[in-house]
């Protein structure tokens, strides 16, 4: 058993908060771009006898698919893997596994990501395939029928684990038709429309070389690298066509009120909660000051919400908060569950920490505390190969430069407690919030009248609730 | 415990193979022993200004008994509550100011004390972890409220998980004698009814000196941490040795089978067979067989039952790292409307070719490749290096074991994992759990 939530988890998913502590750079990479358009990034690390390739496409995300195809980037992130002109599914893996090299495809709101490690003298074989993946998918449709079939089941599955449907809910809720709503397995309804060609219009569309980062991290020899590169992705063509726009559209305005939400799971024995509220753009100038606020209220073990919830009281096995960022929008996320007969106690206390954080601030020995964590626990954070290239990656995507950590550590540092209270006036929901419980409504709808008009949808229902007009 | 396992499972996964050029070597280790038996291995590593402090004490479900099950996982919880010196809660409170973080793990073996933190912070959490050592005050107040914290997660864990149900269940099904027949968090009603001095004899007897071993990697000087750690757990008392665990399983005789039905979205499935410890002779051999069988898309249960006969979406499980005989579970997550009768046809299949044709050449040294590129994987951090050195110390008979892994593996004649297979696959003694969508 573990003894706690994974607390530092949630700072590095929110991108700006990974980095190295003030003073202590990330290493530059070195960079070159092809002619293609393609950038690669690299970083020669000899500890181990081991290398790290990562490639991020940009905008080739779950918030640039189709309204009406959701699902369809997930879905081809994975088919990527499924055959090349020149080896078939099986022979793929295959070799991949003899090889002991790893390549993985995930897709997230923004970006799809190809994560591989190999032993360094694998390394030309590992860039071939990925480069096979990139610039020649089959895209086959006997492999797009199993692959979206196995997605639909998966979407059913995740249904039985309340912990990691319930954020699912959550946007959804939050930001209703917006494409940060959206689930990125897709739903049960929405796989089916799904059709060969669309997979192989949205790989033609956002699978470019000029939209793809290429981060190399371990034991190698750079100038043998820089031909095989030549070699392997040199020779891939952007379309014609222009990329297209990143960015995402106008966010919804931020309820007014709360906005809730229970999902209606039988026989569960403990409630899960997750409030949404507006967070900020990545790179925002607020994200140092609003870190050190949240490490205080909800973003370590001795924060303000899991003292309340967990230390003091026994209520739940973890409470936190934290924030998540995009191109252009953000969200804060305060999550925590508890058993049945307590939902309303730890939502009582929730609210209550929320109106006394923004009424009274922080102390300045809080801010003190919540500074040095921060500070002392970065250089873990991007401690190994895997976790280099994914930052190297992220940093050019998003255009923050390599110094962006170092910068923001120095702004962490010297972060005020006027600041930091300044951030949790801002950010800190007083009634504009979206509240999603998952639990057994014949045990809990009584206790959650109290906190608003909660709409009830079965989690059997597919999808993750209709969006919510407002 | 769910979570446990598959942590110490794939970080001991890729044990195979001495590092080259540039990785870390026994001779970078410094092992020391105090007076009173606490071990100590001492590794530096600059390379990020941070120390990685591990403690690991010889404990776990292993060692408890009914009435006492889950205890010593809420023991790991009360290790943050408070001591003679220090107030509840103040150990995280003050480490999180050193800008340090922290975290634990019980097993069924063992219960690990993980610590993280800038380097300027080894003095204070040499002795807060001393501290601790030397004994926690089970605050009755703070005793009940950590009862609760521990019911919530077992509720999250296992009543409210339906994979952690059916986990529990297959372990409580297949293991009759022994104390891996409960779970990691015990049973709730133990963790209702746990008495304080009970539970203050238990901490007494296995988190002494003599039962642990301390493993530290970072940036530090390895002769000022050695003074630190003499004087602040040097005059802590050692306890009598704990008792062995006498217990053995008795021979699988039965098939068994467990069906349980709840309101879920798909089924669950999971067969298992019962395998030895980490200390046995055949567990490499059973180690490759799992890479064979489970491990990548190209391995054999997952092309027969995802991509030919699409009867599940992942297949997972294995081997094991447990001292005692345990459970090599084959775990598949079906397609919803799969019909289990079905999966365990095909993996009886796939066993009985294993047992009977044996694996190829090709699959033999896949399998060893594989865990030789995993091996890195591990040593990628100091908290990777601080865990594989306990691990070895405590799982493959000494810290030093973990440079020879990969002799280990490769000593495995190719023939020892068809022998294996048919040695412990046996369909007459197997244990299979499934649920049902009701």
């Amino acid at each position: 058993m573990i003894h706690k939530f994974a607390f530092g988890i949630v700072m590095i998913a929110a991108l700006g908060t990974a980095g190295w502590a003030a003073g202590f750079q990330l290493p530059p990479p070195a960079e070159t771009r092809l002619d293609n358009g393609l950038t690669v990034l690299t970083l020669r690390d000899d500890a181990l006898p081991v290398v790290h390739v990562t490639c991020l496409v940009a905008g080739a995300g779950t918030a640039y698919e189709p309204a009406d195809r959701g699902g369809l980037a997930e879905l081809t992130g994975r088919l990527l893997l499924r055959g090349t002109a020149g080896l078939s599914a099986e022979a793929l893996s295959e070799e991949l596994d003899f090889l002991g090299a790893t390549l993985a495809v995930s897709t997230d709101t923004e970006n799809t990501w190809l994560n591989g490690r190999c032993l360094a003298e694998h390394l030309p074989r590992l860039l071939e395939i990925m480069a096979g993946s990139l610039t020649a998918p089959l895209l086959a449709e006997d492999e797009f029928i199993k692959e979206r079939n196995r997605q639909l089941e998966q979407v059913k599955a995740i249904k039985d684990e309340p912990d990691d449907v319930i954020e699912l809910y959550a946007r959804r809720t939050y930001f209703g038709d917006h494409p940060l709503g959206r689930p990125g397995l897709g739903t049960e309804s929405s796989l089916p429309a799904i059709g060969h060609t669309d997979v192989r219009q949205f790989y033609r569309r956002h699978v470019r070389p000029d939209r793809c980062i290429l981060a190399i991290v371990g034991h190698f020899d750079p100038a043998p690298l820089a031909a095989r590169l030549m070699a392997t992705l040199g020779a891939w063509r952007a379309p014609e066509a222009p990329a297209p726009e990143l960015g995402l559209p106008a966010l919804p305005t931020p309820p007014a009120g709360p906005v809730c939400l229970l999902v209606d799971k039988p026989e569960a024995t403990q409630a899960n909660f997750m409030f949404v509220a507006p967070g900020f753009p990545l790179g925002d100038a607020v994200e140092p000051a609003a870190e050190v606020m949240n490490t205080i209220f909800g973003g370590r073990f001795t924060s303000w919400f899991n003292t309340e919830l967990r230390i003091k009281r026994g209520l739940t096995y973890g409470a936190r908060s934290g924030f998540e960022s995009w191109r252009g929008a953000g969200v804060l996320l305060i999550e925590s569950y508890t058993r049945n007969d307590a939902i309303g106690e730890a939502l009582d206390l929730t609210l209550e920490l929320l109106r006394k954080a923004r009424r009274q601030g922080f102390a300045e020995a809080e801010t003190v505390s919540a500074r040095t964590y921060i500070l002392g626990q970065f250089p873990p954070q991007l401690e190994g190969g895997a976790a280099k290239a994914a930052a190297y990656a992220r940093l050019a995507a998003y255009r923050l430069g390599f110094d962006h950590y170092a910068r923001f550590l120095q702004r962490v540092d010297t972060a005020t407690t006027a600041e930091v209270n300044a951030a949790a006036t801002k950010l800190l929901p007083g009634s504009g919030y979206a509240l999603v419980v998952v639990g057994q409504a014949d045990a809990i709808g009584k206790q959650l009248e109290k906190f608003g008009t909660f709409r009830i949808t079965p989690i059997a229902m597919p999808g993750f609730s209709e969006a919510v007009s407002r | 415990m769910r979570r446990i396992r598959t942590l110490l499972l794939g970080l001991l996964l890729g044990a195979a193979a001495l590092p080259a050029a540039g990785a870390f070597s026994p001779a970078d280790v410094q092992e020391h022993r105090l007076d009173n038996g606490l071990k100590i291995l001492l590794l530096r590593d600059a390379s990020i200004p941070n120390i990685a402090y591990y403690t690991f004490f010889r404990v776990g479900s292993r060692n408890e008994r009914p009435g006492l099950t889950g205890v010593s996982h809420f023991i790991e919880h009360m290790m943050f509550n408070g001591t003679a010196a220090i107030g509840p809660g103040e150990f995280d409170r003050r480490m999180e100011g050193l800008g340090g973080s922290n975290n634990a793990f019980t097993g069924e073996d063992i219960t690990a004390y993980t610590d993280w933190f800038p380097s300027g912070g080894l003095a204070e959490m040499t002795a807060m972890e001393a501290d601790r050592m030397r004994g926690i005050s089970f605050e009755p107040e703070v005793f009940e409220s950590e009862r609760g914290v521990v019911a919530s997660e077992r509720r999250m864990a296992v009543e409210n998980s339906n994979d952690g149900l059916l986990d529990e269940q297959l372990r409580a099904t297949a293991i009759a004698a022994h104390p891996y027949h409960w779970g990691v968090i015990g049973w709730m009603s133990d963790i209702l009814s746990w008495r304080r001095p009970e539970v203050m004899d238990y901490f007494r007897l296995y988190y002494a000196p003599n039962n642990a071993v301390l493993v530290v990697v970072g940036d530090f000087e390895p002769a000022a941490a050695l003074e630190l750690v003499r004087r602040h757990y040097g005059d802590i008392p050692a306890s009598p040795a704990p008792p062995p665990v006498t217990t053995r399983e008795p021979e699988a005789v039965a098939a068994k089978h467990v069906l349980l039905r709840r309101q879920a979205m798909t089924p669950l499935f999971k067969l298992a067979f019962r395998v030895p410890g980490t200390g046995d002779s055949d567990y490499f051999a059973l180690e490759l067989l799992d890479n064979i069988l489970l491990k990548g898309e190209s391995s054999r249960l997952h092309r027969r039952l995802v991509r030919e006969e699409k009867l599940a979406t992942a297949v997972t499980g294995g081997m094991p790292v447990n001292l005692d005989p345990y459970l090599f579970t084959i775990d598949v997550k079906p397609v919803a409307g799969a019909d289990p009768a079905r999966i365990e046809a095909v993996i009886r299949e796939e066993l009985e070719r294993v047992r009977h044709e044996g694996v190829s050449a090709r699959e033999y040294q896949k399998a060893l490749n594989m865990r030789r590129a995993a091996f890195y994987d591990g040593l990628d951090s100091i908290g990777g290096k601080a865990l594989q050195l306990g691990l070895a110390e405590i799982y493959h008979g000494g810290w030093r074991n973990l440079f020879t892994l990969a002799d280990h593996y490769r000593s495995v004649p190719h023939e020892q994992v068809q022998t294996v297979a048919r040695k412990y696959f046996n369909p007459h003694t197997a244990t299979l759990a499934v649920l049902q969508p009701e």
